[in-house]
């Protein structure tokens, strides 16, 4: 270990844990995207608070530039280190610390993975309802982060409505601990909300409360396949109006390819080109009855040629499948991914303009449709052709964008619904949030870091 | 051609986690999903597929419980079965008074085979083929995992401990299916329309003549015991005195 700022750090703290091998630089330095080359100078992966802020107030004199890093599965570079950062892992914080049974809170340090907590809450008989399919590596910490989202926002919000209080190391090593659990709390700007989507610019999530709820009532799953995609928010406002909804999902007949070559599990006999899978509470026979007056109706009216409905927890798992092995089923085709919003009531007509875009746009190209089109979160993702350069490819995507993002503006929606602009989307964040915005967020960003320590270049 | 009769039992769904009532009644069920037991739900899929390949004729399901039941029978209809027998009691059963039943009512339909879940995962008896089998005196092929019908026999691939044992039984019989030996198709929704006409024939258990002869009776449930948690020792001198301090050197 030769360098003199390594050195250094090393010397303030003996014991924290530092790797340097090229492996490690490799595997820390980058998470699901591939565009960036990781560079690391090295990864730190402290156990303690006091070592976070010890390797923050190290990062401030030495002017390292640090990426908080939890389980680098995000989709837009939030996490990559290809610019010589210090890359500080969260793994081995993930522990519990503490339930809290009259506040149905639980306290957990941020390298925890989403699925552990799942595990806790239940331990506790209740749920932590965050939920996607990449629960197994990603951290507490890397979903408020990112404000991570998933397949059951429909019923229970993002993450920031789960978050009760906060620890953070902020950029400048100062540790806050902002909100404790509290549920009534009128005493000025609510900096944990602040933190919650701010992508490791202003500071370390080092503990997190989460709220937890009580487990639904049983439910059931169902498979619907639909004709074309004006069907779509129509079964949506018909499902919605009879049943309650804990998720309401789609992709195309080119995700089911994908997902079905991957290993998944056929479902129906015929091919078609739009599905959606959803969930609702099913406690007792009217629910299952009006679930079947829903369907009934959606069939009469032309919205859905065919369905299927899970018998058991495990045919349950095997529907749920074909929408969340997607995103890994498409990883080897290097795909071009956009995350995109627009507020409900702007689907249908949004997605219109799309397909024409889209088509015309993308000829040549596989464009694989899926997502949380319940709250008008939609996933398009380019696959890239095999004989296609990267840097084409990407270069030819990028074009795309910018049509993507004019339409998108137009219609009031987001660029980034919930992977975070990292470095991905940083391009076009002008299309979803106005000069005045981005000016503040600059000077809040200068309050809580004032050197720019915390993931330069990422977010704007 | 051949008519097959399917046991198909409703239990707690396999995923969830079995809670015991604090008063050691019995477990929690209100709440909570309640499925086909999984072995049933191959022995129904087998019964189909062996109509779809023209082989069967008729397949009928059959439950024995609370009235309640009838629900879940329509699913079985959904997935395929052409009616149902509902047998209406609002007592447990076991399997000695399960096989006395399925017996009454394959003296009435005449089924060519029987086939069975090699045991229900409330219980795991893994009894009530077998009784069966011995009651009608007819064969029984257990634990199946492949199974094919030609000339009045039954050739069935069964699961033992030493690997698989290939028998050939003459029909009728009574087959049991293992795990592997299909997986189940999923409800077409469509079906659970057209299943709403099918018919369910409800019988009370009391009128079929059946002694319950139900002798064991179940006094407490109680959950297993919790392992404790592993103890982290520093090195090889703590784990030897840690053994010896518990008597196991
Ligand atoms: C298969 C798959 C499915 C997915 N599905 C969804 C989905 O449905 N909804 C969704 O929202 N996302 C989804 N994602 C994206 C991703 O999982 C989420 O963004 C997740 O919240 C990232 O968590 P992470 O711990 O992996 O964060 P990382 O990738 O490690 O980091 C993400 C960002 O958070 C910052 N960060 C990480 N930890 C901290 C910390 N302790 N303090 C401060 N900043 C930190 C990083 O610097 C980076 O900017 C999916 C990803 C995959 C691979
Ligand atoms: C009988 C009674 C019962 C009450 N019960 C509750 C209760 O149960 N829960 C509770 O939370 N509060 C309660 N309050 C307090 C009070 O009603 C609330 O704080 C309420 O939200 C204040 O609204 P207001 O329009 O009267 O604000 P004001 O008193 O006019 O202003 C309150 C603050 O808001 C600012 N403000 C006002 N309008 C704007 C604006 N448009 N933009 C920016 N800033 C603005 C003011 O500058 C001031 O700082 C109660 C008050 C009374 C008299």
């Amino acid at each position: 270990m030769t360098d003199p700022r390594l050195a250094d750090l090393q010397a303030s703290l003996p014991n924290l844990r530092l790797l340097t091998e090229p492996g490690d630089l490799e595997h820390y330095g980058r998470d699901w995207t591939r565009r960036w080359t990781p560079a690391p100078l090295a990864i730190a992966l402290p156990s303690s608070v006091e070592e976070v802020q010890e390797v923050m107030r190290w990062a401030n004199r030495q002017g390292v530039a640090v990426v908080p890093s939890g389980g680098r599965t995000g989709l837009s570079g939030g996490a990559v280190a290809a610019q010589g950062e210090l890359v500080l892992s969260l793994q081995r914080m993930n522990r519990a610390l503490a339930f809290e049974a009259a506040d149905r809170t639980l306290t957990v340090q941020a390298g925890m993975t989403l699925q552990q907590a799942h595990e806790a809450a239940r331990g506790h008989g209740l749920i932590y309802p965050v939920d996607f399919a990449a629960r197994g590596s990603c951290s507490i910490g890397g979903n408020v982060a990112t404000n991570a989202g998933g397949i059951r926002v429909i019923r229970y919000g993002n993450t920031r409505e789960w978050i009760a209080g906060l620890k953070v190391v902020a950029g400048n090593g100062e540790l806050l601990e902002l909100n404790r659990g509290l549920i009534k709390n009128s005493s000025g700007y609510d900096l944990r909300q602040l933190m919650i989507g701010s992508e490791g610019t202003l500071g370390i999530v080092v503990e997190a409360t989460l709220k937890l709820a009580e487990p639904p009532p049983p439910s059931q799953v169902m498979l619907l396949a639909l004709p074309h995609m004006d069907a779509l928010m129509q079964v949506f406002a018909a499902f919605r109006a009879r049943l309650s909804l804990q998720a309401f999902e789609f992709f195309t007949a080119l995700a089911l390819k994908h997902v079905l070559a991957h290993g998944a599990q056929r479902a129906l006999d015929g091919d078609y080109p739009y599905y959606v899978v959803c969930e609702f509470d099913a406690a007792d026979e009217a629910a299952r009855d009006a679930a079947l007056a829903a369907f009934e109706q959606a069939v009469e009216q032309g919205w859905v040629l065919d369905g299927a409905i899970a018998q058991s927890e495990a045919q349950a798992a095997a529907l749920w499948r074909l929408r969340e092995g997607i995103t890994e089923s498409l990883a080897p085709h290097r795909p071009y991914k956009n995350d995109i919003s627009v507020r409900i009531g702007a689907v249908p007509a949004f997605l219109h303009e799309m397909q024409a875009l889209l088509t015309q746009a993308y000829p040549q190209f596989e464009v694989v449709w899926f997502g949380h089109i319940g709250d008008g979160n939609l996933h398009i993702n380019v696959l890239k052709p095999q004989a296609l350069a990267d840097a084409e490819f990407i270069a030819q995507c990028e074009q795309v964008t910018k049509l993507l993002a004019a339409t998108l503006q137009r219609h009031g929606g987001s660029i980034s619904a919930e992977h975070g602009i990292g470095l991905v989307k940083r391009p076009y964040l002008e299309s979803t949030r106005s000069a005045a915005e981005i000016a503040l967020m600059r000077g809040v960003r200068q309050v809580f870091d004032p050197h720019g320590i915390l993931n330069p270049g990422k977010l704007f | 051609m051949m008519k097959i009769l399917v046991g198909y039992k409703r239990v707690v769904d396999y995923n969830v986690r079995i809670q015991v009532k604090p008063d050691g009644t019995g477990v929690v069920t209100d709440g909570v999903k309640l499925s086909a037991n999984p072995f049933d739900d191959i022995a129904l899929e087998e019964a189909l597929r062996l109509r779809e390949k023209g082989l069967a004729e008729e397949v009928v399901v059959v439950g024995i419980g609370p009235s309640d039941l009838t629900a879940h029978l329509r699913n079985g209809l959904a997935m395929g079965a052409n009616r149902a027998i509902h047998v209406v009691t609002a007592d447990a059963v076991q399997p000695l008074t399960a096989a006395r039943t399925l017996l009454k009512l394959v003296e009435k339909e005449q089924p060519g085979l029987v086939i069975l879940g090699k045991q229900a995962i409330d219980d795991d008896a893994n009894q009530t083929g077998q009784m069966l089998a011995a009651l009608w005196d007819r064969p029984q092929a257990t634990f199946a995992s492949k199974v094919e019908i030609a000339d009045g026999k039954a050739t069935v691939t069964r699961e033992v401990d030493a690997g698989l044992e290939v028998i050939s039984v003459d029909l009728p019989a009574v087959v049991t299916s293992d795990l592997r030996l299909n997986e189940p198709r999923f409800i077409k929704l469509p079906d659970i329309m057209k299943a709403k006409s099918k018919p369910i024939d409800l019988i009370e258990l009391a009128t079929l003549g059946v002694d319950s002869g139900d002798h064991l009776k179940t006094t407490h449930y109680a959950a297993p015991a919790k392992r404790s948690k592993g103890v982290m020792v520093k090195d090889a001198a703590e784990l030897v005195a840690a053994l010896k301090q518990k008597g196991l050197l």
